[in-house]
């Protein structure tokens, strides 16, 4: 188990070194930064001047190592935008980007076991038909669409008029199809709950609430069919396996071979996956944060882009950097403890 | 004893691909739509009311004209207009030309890096592998569309939006290959990795053969059957990511729209009702996007050996 | 010898597989009995059946494959006819399964224990405690060394043997009437086929179980059994006592497999061979399924399946067979 975390740890130093590299070296092809700073009216000499004050001439190596050792130590620099340090302006937003994603894993992890299971084991039902085709359907429409579409019909509201108007089922129809809108599709809203630090939280009020339905839903709505498609793919093959069979001789009941001895098995590669998904979710923010203007640390990310607010960018990539090499690690470990054919010895039986 | 040579057609006739082609309606019919949407686009010029891009021809006070069937609607506009004044019909066209070029074009170019990448990682090994496989893993942590993204604004800020809008469909192309090469890499990696094992490779190298000659010509064609599933996922992903990208401002500029960028037009304006610039791109899209999904998953399961019950 | 009411009866079995373009027939109306603490041996080439017989007593063929017809008789009930719900209390109970490959068997990711008590578990209404009991119990009885260990164990932790071992334990579990054992050595190593076939016979006679063992080697059948059926092509060719049918088998069929043993043959001398292969089921022959590669097959033989002629103890469908004991008789009364 210690072999393990050191060799998962180092690996995951060695990832960060990569990422610092190539942060550094997109800084310094993201434009002048002495231009951002100053205007155009100091004179050369005094540009020059800065420059060295600034160490900009310094080489490359020693750029980076200023550039690394100050990382290490929290530091990441500025925002020009903002004025501030980078960190502080990454924590203010994470918070709201960590609930979206909580939210959003909440509603995935409910559905997707629940469907995907049923649609394993009943796999000519219409219920479970009906579930693939609109999965199907579903990973083919992006994540902003979804968006738009939510918005437009919950919150801005739809009125349908197909349908003879001079007509009792013709306005029912109309009626019944049509709808007022209302949930909120802006920001967090102003009712959110301070936990702690940097943390205000949209989960204890019902006006924060309501604020991260549409977001949440939508950010799900790309990754439930996905899940939902792998547990069920998972499970029809598990179920083909000998020990299935074997469960079955030996009398035991449906529901045990299902939920344990079959879930249990097709689980594990779901755990895998969901870990690569990870970091699909994580641009699926940014996305979804830009439809509805979400303050997190993916529309921060958007907006130092048009803004050339190159310290923020650079950190944010450390930072997301970071969170990925953490969450990997994590999950492999959480494979590790799960399956019982894996040594924790880092290498896998 | 003579046996008949057949035909390639004849033999193609005659395989199981086309078989389960035939019997499978879902397969066919997405086939066909996408067909009719490849030869929309090729013949966009042909079959488009007006130009887009031709900004002389653009009104702006044709802007944000509703659909025929609708109040206001313009029969020369016949799915409406959009912000600018151009018109739907012609831009969808010439949009979906510029997904489905980006698209092929994209993952031409992931499936040759992936290819040559995998090919050398897998029979190379030791340290070239190490690396390669390294890399890899970095980028698909942060996920494809994320790399994208990345470069994309990377590349953006390095060119300047004018440049950078000149020559966006090359850039696409390259970012969005770029981006998406590891996962066939990998793949491949892994069929060669089982290959080196199998005797023909020894007979080959006791045969003098030299190394690229083995990897390119013996062990090559028996690593493309999964690739071909793949690639055309990957189709659907390009594209998608592409609307992504445009967007978020980072892909086609306004000037040469293409269905992601129309999206993200429409929805400025989605608050002042003009639903239609965003729903019909959107539904294009997603059509789109539906049926290269299906025929990939027609695709697996052909390619499935197991699949013969019935 | 025979009692009068068996504790299995399968009558006229017919077992299909639904596939595209048609239905093909696995089993073609096989019959045999059981009684209780005898052990029957189902002998055959791959793909004559055999494992689908086994699997169809307790209705575990895997779809497309489906009971077509015939009966099931245990204990006087038709398990054929049962639903899932009655079958699933014999399942494990009175009649257990041991399977081929004891690694595919065990589920990976559950510890030994928790497949063991499960399964007694389903079947009675005792604590866990009391069920870990008898599975120590059980694993004692099957000589796993350090029998309170392997129940925390997972199965890729033990050696191959162990693994079968508990698999045998497993089937002890509930004292069932019999167990059906398909294959149970063919996945082990050599050395360790010997020691778990002792074992099986040894608790088989203890317990006074019945066993129905599914096999291709025809050493472990005559060290084994007493009563063996032979199949060829989803039906029984051959049934009778063991010993007979190995000391002087009458199916054209049986006498090929039995000359192809390599004991049989002289040393330095070619190994005998059966020449052909056995038909899949699309292309099943008419008349008796052996007759392409039957050196005795006549027009006869082409057209209809032999019915089942009695010579000796031993019941046997061919023509040849029937023919020569028809020769006899009239040569007994000309005789006479």
């Amino acid at each position: 188990m210690l072999a393990f975390l050191v060799q998962r740890i180092s690996q995951a130093v060695l990832v960060m070194f990569v990422i610092s590299v190539i942060a550094f070296a997109i800084q310094d092809g993201l434009g002048d930064p002495l231009q951002q700073m100053v205007g155009m009216s100091v004179s050369l000499e005094d540009r020059e001047a800065l420059r060295d004050e600034l160490g900009l001439n310094d080489s490359m190596v020693v750029q980076y190592l200023r550039f690394a050792g100050n990382a290490v130590q929290g530091d990441l620099g500025t925002s020009y935008f903002y004025g501030k340090p980078t960190l502080e302006v990454i924590s203010e937003h994470l918070p709201a980007t960590l609930e979206l994603v909580i939210g959003s894993s909440l509603i995935i992890m409910l559905l997707s076991v629940p469907i995907g299971v049923y649609a394993a084991i009943r796999p000519q039902a219409l219920m479970a038909k009906l579930f693939m085709g609109v999965s199907t359907v579903g990973i083919s429409i992006p994540v902003f669409l979804t968006a738009i579409v939510l918005i437009q019909i919950y919150s801005i509201g739809v009125t349908v008029a197909w349908f003879p108007v001079d007509t009792g089922w013709g306005q029912w129809l109309n009626g019944a199809l049509s709808t007022e809108g209302g949930l909120p599709s802006y920001g967090r809203g102003d009712e959110l709950t301070h936990l702690f630090g940097t943390w205000y939280s949209g989960f204890f009020s019902k006006n924060g609430l309501l604020h991260l339905v549409l977001p949440c839903v939508s950010l799900a709505s790309i990754m439930l069919p996905l899940f939902i498609r792998l547990i069920r793919a998972e499970m029809m093959e598990v179920l083909q396996s000998d020990y299935i069979r074997y469960a079955r001789a030996k009398g035991l009941s449906a529901v045990r071979i299902n939920f344990l001895h079959a879930l249990k098995n097709t689980m594990l590669p779901v755990i895998t996956v969901g870990g690569v998904q990870i970091g699909v979710m994580v641009a699926y923010t940014i996305l979804t944060e830009t439809v509805f203007q979400w303050p997190g640390v993916g529309l921060m990310f958007l907006e130092a882009i048009t803004r050339s607010d190159i310290p923020l960018i650079v950190a944010y990539l450390m930072v997301v950097g970071l969170i990925f090499v953490i969450t990997n690690t994590l999950v492999d470990l959480v494979y590790g403890l799960v399956n019982p054919t894996v040594k924790l010895t880092g290498k896998k039986a | 004893m003579t046996t008949a040579t057949l035909s390639r057609w004849d033999r193609f006739r005659d395989s199981f691909l086309w078989y389960s082609f035939k019997r499978d309606k879902v397969a066919i019919v997405s086939f066909l739509v996408l067909l009719l949407m490849v030869l929309a686009a090729i013949f966009a010029p042909l079959l488009a009311p007006t130009d887009p891009y031709d900004l002389a021809l653009i009104n702006i006070m044709n802007s944000e004209m509703p659909p025929l069937g609708m109040e206001g609607a313009d029969p020369a506009f016949p799915l409406g207009t959009d912000s600018q004044g151009r018109d739907m019909l012609s831009t969808i066209l010439y949009g979906t030309r510029v997904s489905l070029l980006i698209g092929f074009g994209a993952v031409v170019l992931q499936a040759t890096l992936g290819i040559v990448l995998g090919l050398l990682a897998g029979y190379l090994g030791g340290r070239v592998d190490s690396l390669l496989m390294r890399i890899a893993d970095v980028q698909l942590s942060f996920s494809t569309l994320m790399v994208a993204i990345i470069v994309g604004a990377v590349f953006k800020a390095s060119f300047g939006n004018l440049m950078f809008g000149e020559i966006a469909i090359y850039m696409l192309i390259f970012i969005i290959g770029i981006a998406e090469w590891p996962q066939i890499a990998r793949t491949v990696r892994a069929s060669v990795l089982a290959e080196k094992k199998k005797e023909y490779v020894d007979a080959a190298k006791v045969m003098g053969f030299r190394t690229n000659r083995i990897m390119f010509r013996h062990i090559l064609p028996n690593t493309l059957s999964p690739i071909f599933v793949i690639a055309t996922v990957q189709i659907a992903n390009a594209i998608i990511s592409e609307a992504a990208l445009s967007f978020l401002g980072l892909g086609m500029p306004e000037t040469q729209p293409s269905l992601g960028s129309l999206i993200k037009s429409g929805f400025d304006y989605i608050q002042s009702g003009s639903w239609w610039i965003t729903l019909f791109p959107g539904l294009v899209l997603v059509v789109l996007v539906l049926v290269i999904n299906l025929l990939g998953d027609w695709l697996r399961d052909v390619m499935n050996p197991r699949l013969y019950k019935g | 010898m025979k009692s009068d009411t068996p504790l299995l009866e399968v009558k006229d079995l017919d077992v299909r597989f639904a596939v595209r373009g048609g239905d093909l027939t696995a089993l073609r109306g096989i019959s045999f009995s059981l009684d209780k603490g005898e052990r029957l041996g189902l002998v055959g080439e791959s793909g004559a059946g055999k494992s689908v017989a086994a699997f169809s007593i307790l209705n575990l063929i895997a779809s497309p494959g489906y009971i077509a017809g015939g009966q099931i008789l245990f204990e006087g009930r038709d398990l054929a006819a049962m639903s899932e719900r009655e079958l699933r209390k014999i399942r494990g109970n009175r009649i257990a399964m041991i399977f081929q490959d004891p690694m595919m068997t065990l589920n990976p990711v559950l510890k030994i224990g928790t497949q063991m008590v499960e399964a007694i578990k389903a079947h009675r209404r005792i604590s866990t405690k009391a069920a870990r009991d008898i599975a120590l119990d059980k694993l004692r009885k099957v000589q796993i060394p350090s029998p309170e260990k392997r129940l925390d164990q997972y199965p890729h932790e033990l050696s191959g043997g162990m693994r079968q071992r508990v698999i045998i334990a497993i089937a002890l579990l509930l004292d069932p009437e019999i167990i059906v054992a398909d294959e149970p050595t063919t996945a082990l190593d050599v050395t360790i086929q010997a020691e778990i076939m002792a074992l099986l016979l040894d608790l088989c006679e203890q317990e006074n179980v019945a066993l129905m063992l599914i096999t291709h080697d025809l050493g472990v059948v005559s060290q084994v059994t007493q009563r063996m059926l032979v199949m060829y092509s989803g039906r029984i060719i051959e049934q009778g006592p063991t010993r007979e049918i190995i000391n002087d088998a009458q199916h054209p069929y049986t006498q090929g497999l039995i000359n192809a043993l390599p004991q049989m043959g002289e040393p330095g001398a070619r190994l005998f061979q059966i020449p052909g292969s056995m038909p899949s089921l699309k292309n099943v022959p008419s008349g008796c399924p052996f007759h392409p590669r039957c050196n005795f097959a006549t027009d006869q033989c082409r057209q209809t399946m032999p019915e089942y002629v009695h010579s000796g103890n031993v019941d046997v469908a061919c023509y040849e067979v029937s023919n020569l004991i028809e020769q006899e008789k009239r040569m007994q009364e000309a005789g006479s």
